[in-house]
């Protein structure tokens, strides 16, 4: 246990921890527009993984990261305006349409991949930027200022994503679309248009999270994100709705990994013990979730269409 | 607003019509589809093959007819692959596809087909039962996760002989071999040559799941560093998951977080923990197929299967009439296992005789890797 | 009054699929008047409404605003036009604040970011100007049902509506708050507002209007001015014959009691004391009206009697059977006949026939089964008479429950329920959303039931039903019965006052 608590292992820990929330952070944060409105959109990992196999490729073309990182943007906003198109305008069942661009996503990614690409190559990363004075500090320095942009960029759109859904009027549409739509409609709020705008910054973020993961992980692999995009569904749940929550949620996330990953490699736990440890971080989740449910509600017309009439 | 969504499912479309059409621009790939190899056909030699983006390691363009034509010759046989990941994934699957290529560069094979990606087992059953109801003489289910549903669709198809690995169990049914590597020999050599080659003294392994090829793999490397020098300190992490490639590379940053300037992993999730690597100029051992293409300024040297000396042994028995029963293992002695060095790691004299004398140990018996 | 009506709509004609809501409908409104729409449910009150409002396009007809004609193609292009609607259902976003749901759809002086502080300040100052005074930094789910009117209210007045519609806006009130409501009504026409009236509550009709429109099945069928027009003139122009809108109620001897409920104390939903230790004691042969306004725990009373939920402490019997806690068939075999407030819920399976359903409680029955399988012959047979004999209007006995009109299954619900002469009846809220011509009618099964000496448990939210039917009226509020007056004596004021929450003492003062 001593091992555990030098310098070197702690700040690895710390750092370990924001970079894994990271691609759940972003993912999470627009899916917490678009839930918010009242849409659950499950293709989120399909959308992160055709954002990631963009942003790889686009990379491995120009040699550029922020190429890389637009074309993931990209393909999120029009994976985001598919997905509207589909729940938003075509009424679709969220529970099942969502499903299907994530299996869209999970096979044109892969197909994408073996067809432009095929052998794994490596990428060029983000580069990594010590925040002047703060990445000094001994110790909080590496843990929380020494890290990729997009990290700094993520954490940044936290305060951004609750100052538009608090303090600004489109946030106040979002908000009333997802509890009470025939309410937002009887006052001339468009329910479709802010739906349709909440979903495609969903993808948007999306797409950015994929994006960011391939190109902070420098490769791509069939299903590369391993199901992050359900997780980050999960912690918007666990934030209850709410961007500090979620934020809360994904460094949970992320840190609960990155110290079983700790632990596991200085052998702390035992080796034998690792599927348990595997499991952790989700029991973990669900405890939450549990407490979240009892304590904070759920948008009122989450997962229902909206017709006017009748 | 609408025709924004027709807009975006247009361009969906566009793409979908650009990738599946593009058969013009980009070689046809071994990947996710069947393709058919001819017995003519010059040597794949994928092993060596550079890492060209666009360009598939193997050769299948040739003309199916010609198959017909020198088919008759000597009743060659049909193959067919289901494998969990990429063909082209730098090790478990690849090694496999490898495998066969160059055992179709030997003798007569009339088609090679190979469905990969199937990590799910249902699905996996699915490819094994349809290839051997559409005749194929030799179903190879290459995962261990299929030995269930191998032992269920086996029975079935009497005529049919199946090879599952990396397993050493047949089930006690006529018609399935089973097939297996000696991983730990390789990972012992390697571990001989990583503890010869840290300053810091500590050494990280990345795994997936601690069974199977992995566990034998990592034992062996473990065993073989503390072998060469016994202050060497070995850390191991399994990630819990044979996909997760962000987890993978952030094992990796916890073992360099740990001191380490020597790693070696196993699974295709490893490409996480080798960029890593790269990164930090930490140096790297692979194993399952030539990983120095990933990062050819720290990869010192890989543990390659060659399951062709296996599937040979198993061609020659089903063309002679037994259909399964025996079990395989490769190793460094029947050349079924072999270390390649990367060309561009110069690795000193010393080392490289320390090498060779550890291999020759484990030939003659005189080290035992694990128990 | 103003020589061009602010509103005219001529002509208007709406069709849904099989239904012609709207007919050839004429409407108009003066500025400082109120004038109101009168019809049963499915009259086409609402359509022409929500035509109005924009939320429906007319396929006939033009709308005139101020002489102009005029398309409104959406909510939106009502409010630009200052047209307001309070619907029945109130539209508030629970989860905002007051502020912001005033605020809400409309330019905010601050660009993209919301302007909350002058909205509230306007809010405060339309409250006291308009006696609709309210908190606005209050979240909407933690006020009251009268103050979450207000707040519909103001909606429509920040909006500055010079039109307002209001939906059946006294549904949820008590008498108290329905008078507030028409002292900020006079005052908005007083204002030279125009305001659209939907109610079937006539005497609120007569007390606010300046003139009515009679609707029934799409077609305008009577116009008056309130002058001069009756409860019974009009209920008669909304059914198209003479209606009696109360029942004679023959005398009769009570005998013994039949439900005693005694201590009763209950566990809501969630989790909180909906039924606080109430007693309560109806006579053979009585009626005991139970006056409140909804959700003050009546609809728990009612399952508690008829074992569909836990009680946690306290008795229930039923002819001197204990019943508490026992499961619902049990009870119903002690003598108890139960008229659910949920009809289409709780009352019937909807895709079940009509005969099935007036089988739902006997299906095990020696009288329909036949070596242990059912026997159609007399199940027809029994379900046809019953239909016969409460008028049921169904077009066969095979047809699914759920396409007959509210009327006919709750008058179906009432046949199967009285079909075995039961000792106690709970009928909750037996005649809401029910036409006059089928109210009319199960108010005289209720009599009819009382002469037979059977104890009724009617629990109503209609203070004319409550008055004209009961023998004695408990006021029920927050779970605990305020006191029980007789209907003869106390008047709706007294009754209205414990409806919210006032002692018996104080409210007869």
């Amino acid at each position: 246990m001593s091992d555990f608590f030098t310098e070197a292992v702690l700040i690895a820990t710390v750092a370990g921890a924001i970079r894994l929330a990271v691609p759940l952070l972003l993912a999470a944060l627009g899916e917490t527009f678009g839930q918010r409105s009242g849409v659950l959109n499950l293709g989120v990992d399909g959308i992160m993984l055709l954002g990631a196999f963009s942003g790889y490729y686009t990379v491995l073309k120009t040699g550029n990261v922020w190429y890389g990182l637009l074309a993931g943007i990209g393909i999120g906003v029009i994976l985001g305006l598919a997905s509207s198109l589909i729940s938003v305008t075509l009424l679709a069942e969220q529970g099942i349409s969502g499903i299907g661009v994530y299996l869209f996503g999970l096979g044109m990614s892969d197909l994408l991949f073996q067809r432009l690409v095929g052998t794994p190559v490596p990428i060029s990363k983000f580069p990594k930027i010590d925040i002047p004075g703060l990445s000094d500090i001994p110790w909080l320095g590496g843990m929380f200022f020494s890290h990729s942009v997009v990290v700094y960029l993520a954490f940044l759109a936290v305060p951004a994503a609750m100052f538009v859904i608090n303090r600004t009027t489109f946030g106040m549409n979002i908000r009333a679309v997802g509890e009470n739509p025939e309410a937002a409609d009887s006052l001339g709020v468009s329910v479709s248009r802010v739906r349709w705008a909440t979903v495609t910054i969903g993808g948007t973020f999306a797409g950015a999270a994929g994006a960011a993961l391939a190109i902070d992980l420098g490769i791509f692999q069939q299903n590369l994100t391993n199901a992050q995009g359900f997780i980050a569904i999960a912690l918007v749940y666990f934030g209850a709705w709410r961007p500090l929550g979620v934020m809360a949620g994904a460094l949970l996330y992320g840190f609960v990994n990155s110290l079983v990953l700790q632990f596991k490699t200085l052998g702390i736990i035992p080796q034998s013990w690792s599927d348990i440890a595997a499991m952790a971080p989700a029991i973990i989740t669900i405890l939450a979730l549990v407490i979240v449910a009892r304590r904070f509600r759920a948008p009122s017309a989450l997962t229902k269409p909206f017709t006017r009439g009748t | 607003m609408i025709w924004l969504g027709v807009a975006a499912a247009a361009v969906l479309v566009i793409i979908i019509v650009a990738v599946s059409g593009g058969d013009d621009e980009t070689t046809d790939t071994t990947a996710a589809a069947t393709t058919t190899a001819a017995p003519t056909t010059e040597a794949p030699e994928t092993t060596e093959a550079p890492s060209d983006t666009t360009e598939a390691p193997s050769d299948t363009t040739e003309a199916p007819a010609e198959t017909t034509t020198t088919a008759a010759a000597a009743a060659p046989i049909r193959i067919a692959i289901v494998a969990p990941s990429a063909s082209n994934d730098l090790a478990f699957t690849q090694s496999i596809v490898d495998g066969v290529n160059a055992i179709a560069a030997e003798r007569e094979i009339a088609e090679i087909a190979i469905t990969d990606g199937t990590f799910v087992v249902d699905d996996a059953a699915a490819a094994i039962r349809d290839y051997a109801a559409n005749g194929f003489d030799l179903v190879v289910a290459h995962g261990s996760q299929y030995g269930g549903s191998l032992q269920e669709i086996a029975p079935d198809f009497p005529e049919t002989s199946f090879a599952w690995g990396t397993a050493a169990d047949t089930f006690g049914l006529p018609n399935v071999f089973a097939y297996e590597a000696a991983s730990d020999e390789g990972g012992f050599v390697m571990g001989v040559i990583g503890a010869a080659l840290t300053e810091s003294g500590t050494i990280g392994i990345v795994g997936p799941i601690e069974v199977g090829d992995a566990k034998l793999y990592v034992d062996g490397f473990k065993a073989g560093a503390e072998a060469n020098d016994s202050g060497v300190t070995v850390n191991i992490n399994y990630t819990g998951s044979f996909s997760d490639v962000a987890l993978a590379s952030e094992a990796a940053q916890a073992h360099a977080a740990a001191g380490a300037d020597v790693m070696s992993g196993t699974a295709q999730m490893v490409v996480g923990a080798i960029s890593v690597a790269a990164d930090q100029n930490i140096l790297w051992f692979g194993t399952q197929a030539n990983q120095a293409t990933l990062a050819p300024e720290i990869v010192v040297a890989s543990q390659v299967y060659k399951w062709e000396v296996v599937l040979s042994d198993i061609l020659d028995k089903v063309a002679g009439g037994t259909l399964g029963g025996s079990s395989y293992v490769i190793d460094l002695e029947n050349g079924g296992l072999v270390l390649e060095f990367n060309e561009d790691f110069t690795l000193s004299d010393d080392v490289k005789a320390l090498a060779d004398q550890t291999v020759a140990d484990i030939i003659s018996g005189a080290i035992v890797p694990t128990e | 009054m103003a020589d061009v009506p602010m509103l005219e709509m001529k002509g208007i004609t709406k069709r849904f699929p099989g239904v012609l809501a709207n007919d050839k409908v004429d409407f108009d409104l003066f500025a400082g008047e109120v004038h109101t729409l009168l019809g049963e449910n499915g009259a086409g009150k609402s359509t022409l409404m929500k035509i109005l409002y924009g939320l429906y396009q007319a396929d006939e007809g033009e709308i005139l605003l101020n002489g102009t004609p005029t398309l409104i193609t959406s909510p939106t292009a009502a409010i630009e036009h200052n047209i307001g609607m309070i619907h029945q259902h109130f539209m508030l976003v629970e989860t905002l604040t007051v502020a912001e749901n005033v605020a809400l759809g409309l330019p905010s002086s601050r660009g993209a970011l919301t302007d909350l502080d002058a909205v509230s300040e306007k809010i405060v100052q339309l409250g006291s100007q308009y006696g609709l005074e309210i908190d606005p930094e209050a979240t909407v789910w933690q006020l009251a049902v009268g103050q979450k009117q207000r707040v519909e209210i103001i909606k429509a007045l920040y909006r500055e509506a010079q039109l307002l519609i209001l939906d059946e806006p006294t549904a949820v009130l008590t008498p108290q708050e329905v008078d507030q409501l028409f002292d900020t009504l006079h005052q908005m026409t007083a204002d030279g507002r125009g305001l659209i009236f939907i109610s079937h509550k006539l005497h609120e009709v007569l007390a606010l209007s300046d003139r009515i429109t009679v609707l029934r099945q799409g077609r305008v069928t009577g116009y008056t001015t309130t002058e001069g027009a009756t409860r019974s003139s009009l209920a008669s122009m909304m059914v198209g014959r003479e209606v009696k809108l109360a029942p004679d109620k023959p005398d009769v001897e009570t005998g013994s009691a039949a439900l005693e409920i005694s201590g009763l104390s209950v566990i809501g939903d969630r989790g909180n004391v909906v039924i606080d230790g109430i007693d309560l004691t109806v006579n053979e042969g009585e009626i005991l009206g139970i006056a409140g306004v909804s959700g003050n725990g009546q609809r728990e009373l009612a399952e508690t009697i008829a074992g569909l939920r836990q009680a946690e402490s306290g008795s229930i019997t039923i002819a001197g059977t204990d019943v508490t806690n026992q499961r619902p068939v049990d009870v119903r075999a002690a003598g108890l006949a139960y008229v659910p407030e949920g009809r289409m819920k709780d009352g019937i399976i909807g895709l079940f026939t009509v005969a099935e359903n007036l089988l739902l409680i006997d299906h095990n029955s020696k009288e329909f089964l036949d070596a242990g399988l059912l026997n159609f012959e007399a199940i027809r047979t029994h379900s046809q008479d019953l239909v016969d004999e409460f008028a049921v209007k169904t077009p066969s006995l095979d047809t699914p429950v759920r396409s007959l009109s509210g009327g006919n299954i709750q008058k179906l619900i009432l046949a199967r329920e009285l079909s075995g002469t039961p000792t106690v009846l709970v009928a909750s809220q037996p005649t809401r959303g029910v036409d006059i011509g089928a109210a009319e009618y199960i108010h005289k099964r209720l009599v009819q039931q009382r002469s037979e000496d059977t104890a009724i448990l009617m629990i109503s939210e209609d203070l004319d039903e409550v008055f004209g039917l009961s023998d004695r009226v408990a006021v029920m509020y927050e779970g605990e019965i305020m006191g029980i007056v007789d209907p003869k004596k106390a008047t709706r004021e007294q009754v209205g006052l414990m409806m919210a929450g006032v002692s018996q003492e104080q409210a007869l003062a």
